[in-house]
This record gives C-alpha cells, structure tokens and sequence, in this order.
C-alpha cells in the first residue's frame, strides 16, 4: 500500500496516494480533472491546458493537473468560476477548428470531445469564419485511417510510436493550428502494435479502418474477455453486438487495463483475432457428412469411444475443459494427448507482448498433466482407430502428407468450434463453444491464473466443451465439477476462492 | 547621451579580426578573471545590478547562483542570439562588429558557472552573423583563447555554434533547448527551470548576447562603474533599436533610465517629416504600446515601463506616425504571432489564428461591434493558459491596441472605413 497524503481540493481535506500527480490521485476517489494529452502510459505532456487547476496561495497560482504531483497540505481549486472558465474556454478553443461531424464520426459516443463538451462547454460556437481545413481520411498504415480535422494535437499517438513501440512513424509537423500529425512521406506505421493509437486517440482522429462505420459505438455491448491470440493472455474488451434479426457479432476487441499482464495495449494480430470468433465456424454437426442434430451426433461420438481412441486436446482450451476432456479419457479408457506443435511460430514473439507460442493455455496441458509430446501422440495415433481431436487444429502447420495418410485410415472425430481440414475429413464433427461464448480460466506464459466470462451469446448457442465432455461419458459434467477437479489436481489453486478468479489480479479498468 | 561600453569597438575597422580586437582590449580582462574565485565573479555580476538583456529583465548574477551545487553533472551556458523578435536589432552589431567581446564574456560567465562547453545558438537567418562568429571563435582558438587551456589557465572551455531554422519560438529559452537537442523547437514546461535540468537534462544557464556582452566591462571596471550608468534598479546601458517612423532610424548604446521622448527627438532626430506622433512599440513587437501621453513620464528602463504597463523588452523601440492604421498594424502583428506560434499548446495553437481572422474580417469591413469585444475577451482566454508567454507576446499588445485605439477599430466596423483616411499617407 502506497503512502497516503492529506492535502485539499475544493476546501475539503481528501487522502490520496503519494507519488501520483493530481489526475491519477484525484481519479481514484472519484473526482475528475479533465484532460486530453495526459495518459498513464505515456506521462504528462501539458499540452492541452485542459487539465489547468488552481492552487490557492501557488506560485505559480494555475498548474496543469498532470505535471503536478500530490504534496502534503496543497490546496487544489477545482470548481472556481475561474477553473470553470479556463475548462470552458479551453474547449472553445478545442471546437473552432473542430469539424463537428459527430453524426458521421466513429468516435462519437466514447468522445472525449464531446464527452467535455456536455460536462465542462455547452455554448453555441462563437466562431464565424472559416475553419482550418485539413487532410481526411489519410491512410497511415496498419489499417489505422486519419483525420486530422478531428485531430486535438494531443500527441498520444506521436508519443505511443515514440515512447513505447519506438518505432517514431508519427510526428507533428507545421505549426500553429496548421499543426497536424502526420507520417514521414512513404514511411507509414509500421509495427505489431500500431492500431493502439485508435484507442489512445481521446477524439475520431485515429480510426481503425477494420471498426470505422461498422457500429455506432452506443449499441454495443462491452465485456471483459482475454485474447486467445497467443500466451500472453493480454486482457481485452469484447464489444459485442446483436442487431435486430440478426446473431451476435463481435465487431472489435480493445485492450483492458491490467498492469501485470500487458498494460494498456494489446497488439495488432491479437487485436484482430476477433474475426475468427464471427467467421469460418463450424455451424452444424455432422455424421457421415450428413448435417444432422448435435445429440445424435454426440451418440455417435459416445458409441465409437474406446480404448483404442485417441483423444486431442487443444493448448487454446481453457483449464475447465482440459480437465473434462482429461476426465473423460480417463472414463472410457481412452488415450490422450495435447500435442499442438503447430501453434508455436519459433522467433515470431518479441520481447514484449507478443509470444511464439499462440496458445493461450499450454501451461494448463503441463499443469493438469497431459502429454504434449510429438513421439508419444505420434506413438499412440499409430496404434489408435479413433482420433477424436477437442478444438485441436492439427493443420494449423503442413503436418506432412504421411500424417495426413494415417489419419484418412482412421476415423476422426472433429469436436470443435472452427470449419477446417480436419472437419472435412472427420467422420463425424460437432461444434461447440467458442471462447467468447463460453466461460474458464487460462494459465498463461508467465504462469498467471486469468478468468474470463461468457460475452457472446448467440441466437442458437453451440455445446459448451465441458457439459458436451458430460454427455459422452465425462464425470466432470459442469463448470463446477471441472472447478473441483482441477483444484484436486494442481495444489497451488486450491484456495483460488470463487472458482478460479483472481480477483485480486484483474485490475479495474480505467479507461484513459 | 550615447555612450560606448558595448558598442565601444563597433566603429573601429576590423574590429571583428583578433588583432585589432585585440589592439583595443579584447581578452585583457583574462588575468583579472582567472585570480578571482568564480564565486567572487558572479558576486560582482550580481552586485553590478546587470539584468537579461533579452527582453525578461532578469538579474543575470541571481539567475546563475540557481544553478544546484554539488551536482555530478556537466553545467551549461547557451547564449541567446536567435534575436527574432521584430524591431530588435541589437545583437547583430556584437555578432558581426565585435564577436570578439561576446567571447571574452561567455569566458568570463563560463568561469563563474564553471562551465565547459558553451553553446551559441544563431538564428538561422543570421547567415552574415553566423560567419562572423564562427570566424572570430576559430581565432580565438587558434590563439588558445578556447579549447584546453583558456588564455593560458588551466581552465577549459569549447564553444559550439547551433544555427536554428527560423522559428520565433526558439528564442524561447526552453525551445531553443529542445532546438539544440535536435527536436522540434517546442517550449518545455516549467519547473523544472533550465538552471536545474536544461541542455541534455544538465543545469544550464541561458543569456542573451548582450548580456554577455556586458561582462568583460564588469569585470575590468568593477561593479560600481558599471552602476554609474543607468538607474539603480536598472543599471548599465543598453543598445536600442529605434525603426519606424524617425529621422534617423538605427542602433544607440544609451543608459537606461532616459526619457522615451527625449530620445526620440534628440537621438533619433524626432518623427519622419515633422509628422505627429501617434504611438511608440517601446521594446520589441510584443510590448503593449504607448500613447504619445503615456510616452511623456516613460523612461527606458524596466520599473517605468512596468509602471506604465508595458514591458522593457529587447530595447527595440517602433516610432509609429500618425499615418498608421492601427487596425492594419494588429493584422500585421497576429499574422507574424499566429504564423509563429508552435502549436503545442491548445490556447495559442488555435486561439492566435482565431484573433487573426476575426482582425481580417473587421479590416473587409464585415467586422462587428461584438468581434471587438471578443477579440478582447480572447486575449484573456489565452494569456497566460499556455506553456510558454509566446500567446501573451501576442495578445498584451492586441489588447493595449485594443483599449487604446479602439475608435480606430469602431471607425471599420460603424463607418467601414480606416480613421486614416483622412490623413494623408506619409
């Protein structure tokens, strides 16, 4: 716990964190200071005035809130006609170039701009001259699209490429109010993190081409999720939405604040995973390549169980379902294994985000026990019948034409949430759950426990990994059972209270 | 009333050449400097009264004992000649005619501060300047007055000439900084103040050409015959710039504390063509004007400018007749802020070009009696909101003009025309 200071905003005495400047301080026990160019991840800049706060008996007497650190007895003005006015005239001054095209603007909705504009402005424009025209819709690379219009000159974006990709495409050039952001001519963003500067952009300046006119931003639903992208976990927000007549859809994931596991940012690949949770999924079961009901296709799965099966479990499966399906092999005397060789890309990660290994539960194969080894899958599938694979994508990489030989002499049962090669071969294939459909915990690279909850919930909901492993023989039926199970297994989760959710780990969010 | 102190060697022929520098003096104040302590040197500076010359007024003696002792980091002088503000032309001389007596103080100052490595940063126009100097420190450290033993005393000390680009702004001590580091020439906020964390991160002490330029006087003649000249609280002398409207325009070492008027008339042979006087820019584009009635009891020096309510500045005083359309000048003035204002700051980014197109629209004669009030109503929503007091050196003149001439801007709006009309346009 951080040293705590006494010091006063507004005449009452309030008790803040040391160490943090007034905005961060002052945010924690609810009161606001607005502000555009601040952000935690990128420091204080203080450029755009709007944070300017009072300090009776200050020398100077006007601060900007984010250069200025907590002190012990400082007696911070908030709500002065004075303030109030510098808050009001600051936004007038944000406006007047401003093209105001909130009704064609992705941002609006989730706009700083005109977020300030109702709490801290509400006048008529005084501005009767022509505004300052300027470049539109700029492509800037890595799907991210500018208007510099819209542009606050906050430098987020300039300072993200600057200070935390290092990669420095952005810059600010010309001056005055022809100031505008721009990129070196035929330099454009260029790294895995770039669309960051969407989230970061405080207005509709920095809009991402994958998003823009998709969804007005009030209609969708936001949860909290984790990237299934690689095993980084990074902690994402689903923004979700079902239009009428139509199914849910998620239309874009956003990075969600946790500072022990990736900050305020995610990276671009992750950032687009969501696609394949809408698209290329296995939409009915099938039996003998005839669609027919999940049931009778899970009897069938039921029926052809055995010892000589040979069960796959995917890395990407969270802990709840690598213990049902473990569970399940156990009851029909089925062999197992978690062989994923193919969801490692050696030398793809770097040294931030972005892992080599883009499963998002390996740990949990370790933990629970289950071999992932190529010899001993390779040793098993070659004396199997049956090949039963659990979300596991074995052609993820080119396995090779021998491989593929052994498996058309087999029978494969696709058990899975995604359309692919090896649906198209399976004898029989059921869908499930996605991820985002479903809830569980993952075990990620650095050994962190992380819980997520159902977001979406489509129209006609696909098995649930877990309660499909109870329908084929599993004693481990329920969220539940696989909660127990696994805290028989792995001794170190034993006292997770609450099933597996750490609460005390997942940060509340604070949305910047 | 002109005397020589600073512009002693300006009318001697090859001045700017080591020899004759030299011939008449130019680093004989060395011995003198090196048997004092620099402790004693910036007493004696602080003692003399000299304050900065580049528009602030700040004591340079006081400025420099802000620099933090015992830090194991390399201290800093950066000499101020980016000289960009209009109607200032006074470093130009020191810079061309006797480069050789900016030397010799940035010595005198480096010693004080214990300093190594001295920056001059130029403005990039200065290209006439710019050789001038660099030839005089190549001099200078060919006859071992830079480099490794300074004058023969073991104290080093390298000079580095940065040319800027053109911009306004980097005169602003903390964009000049930034300039030199190689970035955009953006003002820092403050704290932390340069004297703490300046160039490169280090304590850095940054001083206006003539306020170097000072030094060597100070030192060779001592504090008190520095205080002979000037006022008590405004002592020495200084180089003004008098343009505009007068017989004789051009450059004058003079003392401070002399009245407005009486230089005016004596010095610069009073207004062009015995016209009338309507207005004076006391110190720089960016200083809130007088009135002929003002200018009566105004003396040049910072208190009474102060008092009146305007600035000392740089020294560089406009004489403006009464032909001037005061309305146009305004235009002039927030056309040259607005175009040079870095837009960092939200306030003075967007607010300057909006004073400049409302200044526009009253000159088209589209103006309003309410865009009269709000250009003053903009002048307070800007000033001192921003980073630097760049938006201020734009709006403390537009507002003077404003209270001043206000009839002049009433006569566009009511009458659509210029009050000027009916004078005859000298």
């Amino acid at each position: 716990m951080a040293e705590m200071v006494k010091l006063f905003v507004n005449g009452r005495e309030v008790e803040v964190e040391s160490g943090k400047n007034l905005i961060d301080a002052f945010k924690v026990i609810g009161i606001e200071i607005p502000h555009f160019c601040y952000h935690p991840a990128l420091g204080a800049d203080g450029n755009c005035r709007m944070c300017l706060v009072g300090i009776e008996d200050g020398r100077p007497p006007l601060v900007p809130a984010c250069k200025t650190p907590v002190a012990p007895g400082l007696k911070v003005q908030l709500d002065t006609e004075k303030i109030k006015k510098i808050q009001h005239d600051i936004m007038e001054f944000e406006l007047i170039n401003h093209p105001i095209d909130c009704p064609v603007c992705d941002q609006a909705g989730e706009c700083t701009l005109q977020d300030y504009y109702m709490s801290y402005d509400l006048q008529d424009s005084r501005m009767t001259e022509p505004v300052v025209v300027k470049g539109k819709r700029m492509d800037f690379g890595c799907g991210v699209v500018h208007d510099q219009e819209r542009c606050v000159l906050c430098a987020r974006c300039v300072r993200f490429t600057r200070l935390i990709t290092k990669t420095g495409e952005l810059g600010i050039v010309n001056r005055s109010d022809e100031a505008r952001v721009e990129t070196f001519p035929g330099r454009p963003l260029n790294n895995r993190y770039a669309v960051n500067v969407v989230d970061l952009c405080p207005v509709g300046a920095m809009t991402s081409r994958d998003f823009r006119f998709t969804q007005r931003a009030w209609f969708l639903t936001r949860d909290k999720g984790i990237c299934h992208g690689c095993a980084k976990g990074c902690n994402i927000y689903i923004d979700h939405n079902r239009e009428k007549y139509k199914d849910d859809v998620i239309y874009r994931f956003r990075p969600r604040l946790n500072e022990q596991v990736n900050g305020y940012f995610i990276c671009d690949e992750g950032r687009f995973t969501y696609h394949a949770e809408n698209e290329g999924r296995l939409m009915a079961a099938r039996v003998d390549g005839k669609d027919c009901l999940g049931d009778y296709a899970a009897q069938s799965v039921r029926a052809v169980l055995g010892p000589k099966s040979l069960i796959l479990v995917s890395p990407d499966s969270s802990l709840e379902q690598m213990a049902a399906i473990k569970a399940l092999s156990e009851a029909v005397g089925a062999r197992l294994s978690g062989y994923s060789e193919g969801y490692i890309k050696e030398g793809d990660g770097d040294n931030w985000l972005i892992q080599d290994d883009k499963s998002a539960n390996r740990a949990g194969l370790s933990l629970l026990g289950i071999d992932a080894g190529k010899e001993t899958f390779t040793r098993l599938l070659n004396s199997s019948e049956v090949l039963v694979s659990f979300d596991n994508d074995l052609f993820i990489h080119d396995t090779g034409s021998e491989f593929r030989q052994r498996l058309e002499a087999i029978k494969v049962i696709a058990v899975t949430s995604h359309d692919g090669i090896l649906t198209k071969m399976a004898s029989i294939a059921i869908p499930v759950a996605s991820y985002s459909e479903s809830s569980g915990s993952l075990v990620n690279i650095d050994g962190m426990l992380q819980h997520f909850d159902r977001a979406v919930q489509k129209n006609t909901p696909y098995f649930d990994m877990v309660e499909l492993c109870g329908m084929l023989g599993s004693p481990v039926a329920t969220a539940s059972d696989a909660v127990n199970e696994i805290k028989k297994v792995i001794p170190s989760f034993a006292n997770v209270e609450g099933g597996l959710k750490l609460t005390a780990s997942e940060a509340t969010n604070v949305p910047a | 009333m002109e005397v020589k102190i600073l512009s002693a060697k300006f009318n001697i022929k090859d001045a700017h050449k080591l020899e004759v520098a030299r011939q008449h003096g130019a680093y004989s104040r060395l011995d003198k400097l090196f048997a004092m302590e620099p402790v004693a040197v910036t007493e004696e500076v602080k003692s003399s009264g000299l304050r900065g010359r580049g528009g602030a007024g700040f004591p340079a003696g006081l400025k420099w004992s802000f620099l933090p002792k015992g830090l194991n980091k390399p201290v800093y002088l950066t000499v101020n000649s980016d000289e960009s503000e209009p109607a200032t032309f006074k470093d130009r001389f020191i810079l061309v005619r006797d480069p050789h007596l900016l030397i010799e103080g940035i010595i005198i100052c480096c010693y004080a501060i214990g300093c190594h490595d001295a920056y001059i940063y130029i403005r990039g126009e200065y290209t006439t300047q710019v050789k001038a100097l660099q030839a005089a420190i190549d001099e200078a450290y060919s006859a071992g007055f830079l480099g490794e033993k300074v004058g023969g005393h073991d104290f080093k000390l390298d000079v580095t000439v940065h040319r800027g680009a053109g911009a306004y702004i980097c005169g602003e001590e903390t964009a000049l900084l930034e300039s030199i580091e190689g970035k955009k020439g953006q003002p820092r906020s403050k704290p932390p103040f340069p004297a703490v964390e300046g160039l490169y991160g280090c304590p850095t002490i940054i001083n206006n050409v003539q306020t170097i330029a000072s030094l060597p006087y100070i030192i060779e003649n001592g504090a008190e015959a520095y205080k002979q000249y000037g006022t008590e609280k405004s002592p020495g002398t200084h180089l003004f710039g008098i343009s505009g409207h007068v017989q004789k325009p051009g450059m004058y070492e003079l003392p401070l504390g002399l009245p407005i008027l009486e230089v005016i008339e004596k010095v610069a042979g009073g207004v062009l063509n015995g016209k009338k006087l309507k207005a004076i820019i006391p110190g720089g584009s960016s200083t809130p004007v007088l009135t002929p009635e003002d200018a009566k009891t105004v003396t040049l020096d910072y208190e009474s400018m102060a008092a009146h309510k305007t600035m000392f500045g740089s020294g560089g005083i406009v004489v403006l007749d009464e032909t001037v359309d005061i309305v146009k000048l305004v235009e002039n003035l927030a056309q040259f802020y607005h175009h040079e204002s870095c837009g960092q700051c939200t306030p003075c980014r967007e607010g300057l070009g909006w004073i400049l197109k409302i200044v526009k629209k009253i000159l088209r004669r589209e103006g309003t009696m309410g865009d009269i009030d709000l250009l003053v109503e903009l002048c307070d929503n800007i000033e001192m909101k921003t980073v630097c007091v760049l938006s201020a050196a734009c709006t403390m003149p537009v507002r003077s003009y404003l209270n001043k001439f206000r009839h002049e801007f009433e006569a566009y709006v009511n009458q659509g025309t210029s009050a000027q009309t009916d004078v005859k346009q000298g």
